[in-house]
């Protein structure tokens, strides 16, 4: 068979040869890890002084009692010394052990009579005497999930994401009576918010990557979450198309995946809402609320725009309303009970990806319009328009 | 006020969606008048105070603050001619790692292995010979408060500063009479102090100070763990917490006399509180008539004074530094006072 292997290039089989030439890096990686370990390969390799890392991942307030979760972010195990509440030395319990191993969690318990509405802020101090801060700019009550918190959180998501889609819907029949051309303006606007909420999605992705223990590379999760996303989303389409469906069946899943795409990115709204509650940061105002629902009004003009010229059918418009919105409520609940920074820095990647997927498919969309029609204003205008819109009306809440 | 994000703006509208929704568990939130007083009462251990958890291993150290309180060093005592006394003292300087807090070890630098060195102790007129080694890694020096020539300084450019390895002895009078102090001088001047390289240095009036029943040293300082130049913990002879952990005994009726003395870097004042009781005051202790009657004196780094009280009630009684936040984080600490048949 030995002749076999210089046969030509077309005929790949593996047999004995290729298994050795596979296996034999690896060896030679053994014998190099091998000897670095054993004679430091020329290296003067001393124990170097430990770099700690000690991240907060929750801090929840009991009448008398804080709760604090911390995690080990560091290369080694890790211990905590003592801790200091506003400038005292204050006793502490954990739940299992003082010694954290690497990247585990630990739920540290100080029984301190906190005020409603007042600061603190908590230091943890390892055995080799490096600080780790935590603040609690307002000190209110943690939420326990029962019955009535998680109503709430239910409303919250409501409010946030249902229903301003919703209201956008409602343009649908109005919004069928314009021109073909009004209606390629209009997937454009749609692409511009997209661009806007895609932008703002990754930003917030890259603000939680940065707070999140170094060990868990936040940034290359981003990557992973919204590039594994978007190529996902593509094959799909690809897929949809090479069985043979009709344009118009196309264009309603286009307004699916742009509810998809609107949806995850709601989702890690809920989840930013649902967390605030473990910082109390809190600010009264229903002005904003309001504000807030005009903004979010676009996202359902956007889910509708693909499929104007077309009879989706009221069923189709409620549940893409649903996948748009009900992520919202799913994510008050995930933020409000069981917050994960590194949870919602992969749901922010995530929604970066969906979101930008779609833009994607509206700009292969509006490039079929336009082949059919020489508009060249209007995708400008469309796009210009639809960031501007957000941009606005950020302008009138913030 | 920090600007409000997008992400800012949806967690603050979040909120505000709750407080309208009016569902009755966030009612909770709202600050009820009465919430403060009811949450003090009913949810607060109402022994709960600052306090570190487990206790330093004074073996290890090497010393315990217990013993410091009432460890004077009179030196080696021999007569000159002419009937003069003699005192010398052997001081070495050592890099050791202190256990200042439970699980916390401060890389110090120290005289005699020990936070404070040894409280150096004379009778005013005596002539003093102190030795100082220097097995540490740094250079170091002697640098005494009191009456002495300038080559005995201990600063830089004298003599008395020395390399490692090297020795040097001090040599000096040992006046004024009072209560004073002795630190090394090398610089960085304000890390050399507060690695630990201090203590306190008596010399007793020649007449000598009417008699107590209980003498005791405190000096008092702190500790910058993470070295960023703030004090982490406070503490009179090193230890946060010690007396408070392991209170000193007095019976009642007992006189004591304190040796107070303050090192504290980084931190512009430090002071002293006695509960439920007053003292008689003498600054830099170089007068036998005190100049105060009071309950809180205060002093800046190197000040000192003498402070004599004896107590009326039996009972335990804080004393602690009346910045309360020295206080809590480990400058407290605790008299005893036991009935006096007991």
């Amino acid at each position: 068979m030995a002749e076999n292997t210089f046969s030509p290039v077309g005929e790949k089989r593996i047999n004995l040869k290729t298994t050795v030439l596979l296996i034999l890096p690896l060896v030679i990686l053994g014998g190099v890890i091998w000897l670095f370990l054993t004679t430091g390969g020329g290296l003067l390799l001393s124990q170097p002084i430990p770099v700690e890392a000690l991240s907060v991942e929750r801090t929840v307030l009991r009448p008398g009692h804080i709760k604090v979760t911390v995690r080990n972010a560091g290369r080694n195990d890790l211990q905590i010394a003592q801790v200091i509440i506003n400038d005292a030395i204050w006793p502490f319990t954990t739940t299992s052990s003082a010694i954290i191993p690497r990247l585990h969690t630990e739920v540290v318990h100080l029984d301190y009579a906190w005020s409603y509405g007042e600061a603190y802020r908590i230091r943890f101090f390892t055995t080799n005497a490096i600080p780790f801060d935590v603040e609690i700019p307002v000190a209110i009550e943690t939420p326990e999930p029962n019955r009535s918190t998680f109503l709430s959180f239910t409303l919250i998501g409501l409010y946030v994401g249902v229903i301003p889609i919703f209201l956008g819907l409602v343009w649908f029949p109005a919004l069928r009576k314009f021109s073909k051309q009004t209606m390629t303006f209009l997937l454009a606007v749609t692409a511009g918010l997209l661009v806007f909420l895609g932008l703002d999605t990754l930003v917030e992705a890259i603000e939680q990557a940065a707070v999140i223990p170094g060990s868990f590379q936040g940034i290359g999760l981003i990557g992973i979450g919204a590039l594994g996303t978007f190529f996902l989303l593509d094959a799909i389409t690809r897929r949809q198309i090479a069985v043979g469906r009709s344009e118009a069946s196309q264009r309603l899943m286009l307004a699916y995946m742009i509810a998809v795409g609107i949806g995850l990115h709601n989702l890690g709204e809920g989840l930013a809402i649902g967390a605030s509650f473990n910082v109390g940061e809190i600010a009264l105002g229903a002005f904003l609320v309001v504000g807030f629902i005009i903004q979010n009004l676009t996202e359902g003009l956007g889910i509708i725009a693909p499929v104007l010229r077309d009879r989706p059918g009221l069923g189709n418009l409620v549940l893409m309303g649903l996948v748009g919105g009900v992520p919202a409520i799913l994510g008050a609940w995930i933020g409000g009970f069981t917050p994960s920074p590194i949870l919602a820095v992969l749901f922010l990647a995530i929604g970066t990806g969906a979101v930008f997927e779609v833009v994607y498919e509206i700009a292969k969309l509006i490039r079929k319009d336009t082949a059919r029609q020489s508009m060249p204003l209007t995708v400008f205008s469309g796009i210009i328009s639809g960031m501007l819109m957000l941009w606005v009306t950020g302008l009138l809440i913030k | 006020m920090k600007q409000l994000s997008r992400r800012d703006f949806l967690k603050t509208g979040g909120i505000a969606l709750l407080s309208t929704a009016g569902v009755a568990a966030f009612s909770k939130m709202q600050p009820p008048s009465t919430s403060a007083p009811i949450m003090q009462m009913d949810h607060h251990n109402t022994d709960a105070m600052a306090m570190p958890v487990g206790e330093v291993d004074h073996q290890r150290n090497g010393f315990n603050p217990s013993d410091i309180l009432t460890d004077f060093d009179y030196g080696t005592v021999s007569t000159l001619p002419g009937g003069r006394t003699l005192r010398e003292y052997d001081i070495f300087v050592a890099n050791k790692d202190i256990e200042v807090v439970p699980g916390i070890a401060y890389p110090a630098w120290t005289y005699n292995g020990r936070i404070p060195g040894p409280t150096i102790r004379a009778t005013e007129g005596d002539l003093l010979r102190i030795h100082l080694h220097n097995d540490s890694s740094h250079p170091h020096s002697l640098h005494f408060h009191g009456v002495h020539p300038a080559e005995m300084d201990g600063v830089p450019g004298t003599p008395g500063m020395i390399e490692p390895g090297e020795s040097f002895t001090y040599e000096f009078d040992a006046e004024p009479f009072g209560l004073h102090l002795y630190h090394c001088h090398a610089f960085p001047l304000a890390r050399h102090i507060a690695k630990g390289l201090y203590g306190a240095f008596i010399i007793d009036p020649k007449v000598g100070r009417p008699p107590v029943d209980q003498e005791l040293v405190m000096v008092m300082s702190g500790f910058d763990v993470d070295f960023d130049d703030v004090n982490d913990f406070y503490a009179v002879n090193a230890i946060p917490f010690h007396y408070h952990q392991h209170p000193i005994q007095i019976k009642v009726g007992e006189t004591v006399r304190i040796y107070l003395v303050n090192i504290l870097e980084f931190d512009l004042i430090n002071s002293f509180h006695l509960h439920a009781n007053f003292f008689h005051y003498y600054p830099t202790g170089t007068s036998l008539t005190p100049s105060e009657f009071t309950d809180t004196i205060m002093q800046t780094q190197a000040q000192r004074g003498i402070l004599e009280f004896s107590y009326k009630y039996p009972g335990r009684y804080m004393f602690h530094a009346h910045n309360t936040e020295f206080a809590e984080l480990g400058w407290t600490g605790e008299f005893e006072v036991i009935p006096s048949g007991a």
